[in-house]
């Protein structure tokens, strides 16, 4: 099958070229792209094709997008490359993550500046020893845009996991003994959160010399314990953006300040 | 901390200060030390040499690591039974770029695990980052003194010839494979010691960067080393500034 080029629609994302800013913001969910563009200026829907949904305005009068990735790092793989050829070159993972530190609580939030490479696609670009790496520059604007939120904010290093229910019902795996002592190890090493894409986009940014960076809201407990409803409230999404849109924000200014490209 | 002596720093709580520069060279500690004010040589043993001095009234320390990510990690592990929290390796490295400059320092955000010793810590999925506010540190230093500079990606190696001579290795292949391959990721410099010290620190909860000067043709460490040290030293002062005023990053 012939890859399309940078002029024809992308084919699992539907975008062509120009339909989408430099910056990209990165949900998991397609059903929250709406709630993100929200945040734009003359926000409109562009494509929507498979667990692909992607909508594009303006923020303080620059282009940017948001692009659903799906869960995963496979399908999350598919929409940094296509939506590179279509002329994206920032990333902004954003969604939610599960707490792994005891002093990280439900509604916290995480700056992932690393990931885990505990996933099998980033292995089908880079050698395992590569350190999924997020940009400096990126990192530091969301930590500055977070702070507005109120919240603690904590700058870490994410778990990014293939499978949703070997981190949440561990015992019942077959091989539950090492996913337990992986997730101590993780915990050791001083991570802050789990979530299933940053490393390949991390990953997949190095290989295509693009910028990425991830702001997380934290829901749930390191010991997995249920949250109380108050918890729940906490963890609301449409009260969590506004701190990763002025994380972008920020970034948008630094650029602009930097004269950075 | 420990009052114990540490058998193979051979330093005891109170020997360092909190601020700690690591060369892989027992034979450049002296000179790095000039760069602080009444340093004064600490311990000598094995690959191991100690000097401590101070910059702007803090306690600031170098000691060497050896060569390689099994001696680094016995340092760094000793230094923090001491009383080390904050830590920037110093050092040479060749580059990955064609584009990159000799003598041009590399900033290191992060580093490729191509080594043993730190897998006896953590699974090799876990990312050896350096810490950001040590990353933003090195880069004003850098930036103030004009000096040209990249940031990016370490290669930590176990094996100084199969870098520099891979095709006499029986690996030979897969050692030219895995280079193409940090190449293509955007590494800039290759080093051996990073991964490791960047991994033990993550354990630890402590701090840790680094920051390389690129070796080429004509330029060594003797002929360039004050930009490098000068950055090094520098970006310690920038951190003594933002700690002593309660600063956490950004």
């Amino acid at each position: 099958m012939a890859v399309p080029g940078r002029h024809e629609r992308q084919h699992h994302i539907a975008v062509a070229e120009g339909e989408v800013g430099r910056y990209v913001l990165l949900p998991g969910d397609p059903g929250r792209c709406e709630l993100i563009a929200a945040f734009f200026d003359d926000a409109r829907l562009v494509a929507r094709n498979r667990e692909y949904e992607t909508w594009t305005g303006t923020l303080d009068g620059v282009v940017v997008s948001v692009t659903s990735t799906g869960i995963g790092c496979p399908s999350a793989s598919i929409a940094v490359e296509e939506l590179v050829r279509a002329g994206a070159d920032t990333f902004i993972r954003v969604g939610t993550s599960g707490a792994m530190q005891p002093h990280i609580q439900p509604g916290d939030i995480g700056i992932i500046h690393g990931a885990i490479r505990d996933e099998g696609t980033t292995r089908h670009y880079l050698p395992i020893e590569f350190p999924a790496v997020a940009d400096i520059d990126v990192t530091r604007a969301l930590a500055e845009g977070a702070k507005i939120s109120g919240r603690p904010v904590h700058v870490g290093v994410a778990q990014s996991k293939d499978s949703f229910y070997g981190q949440h019902e561990p015992g019942r795996m077959p091989i539950a003994g090492e996913l337990q002592r992986r997730w101590q190890a993780w915990m050791a090493g001083g991570a802050i959160c789990s979530e299933m894409e940053a490393a390949g986009i991390f990953i997949v940014a190095s290989c295509l010399g693009v910028r990425a960076g991830g702001i997380m809201l934290i829901m749930g407990h390191h010991d997995q314990a249920p949250m109380t409803e108050e918890e729940t409230e906490r963890g609301s999404m449409a009260d969590f953006l506004p701190a990763a849109i002025e994380g972008l924000r920020t970034l948008i200014e630094s650029d602009r300040r930097r004269g950075d490209r | 901390m420990t009052d114990d002596l540490q058998y193979h720093v051979q330093l005891r709580a109170g020997d360092v200060g909190r601020y700690v520069l690591l060369p892989g060279d027992p034979g450049r500690c002296e000179v790095i030390a000039r760069h602080f004010t009444d340093p004064v040589k600490i311990a000598s043993h094995r690959e191991y040499e100690t000097w401590t001095g101070t910059l702007d009234g803090e306690r600031v320390s170098v000691t060497s690591t050896g060569i390689g990510c099994p001696s680094a990690a016995i340092a760094v592990e000793e230094l923090i039974k001491v009383g080390a929290d904050t830590f920037i390796r110093v050092g040479t490295s060749g580059s990955i770029q064609a584009d990159t400059a000799p003598g041009s320092l590399s900033i290191v955000t992060a580093a490729i695990r191509d080594e043993g010793t730190s897998s006896h810590y953590l699974p090799i999925e876990f990312p050896a980052l350096a810490d950001p506010s040590v990353v933003d540190a090195l880069t004003t230093a850098a930036r103030a003194l004009g000096v040209t500079w990249q940031r990016g990606v370490s290669q930590s190696k176990d094996s100084f010839y199969g870098e520099v001579e891979p095709d006499r290795m029986p690996l030979a292949e897969v050692l030219h494979e895995r280079w193409a391959a940090w190449t293509l990721g955007g590494a800039i410099c290759s080093e051996m010691e990073a991964s490791t010290i960047f991994t033990i620190a993550a354990i630890h909860r402590v701090r840790a960067g680094g920051v390389m000067f690129t070796a080429g043709p004509g330029v060594d460490f003797e002929s360039s080393k004050e930009p490098l040290l000068r950055v090094a030293s520098d970006a310690l002062r920038v951190l003594i500034r933002n700690d002593r005023a309660g600063m956490t990053w950004p």
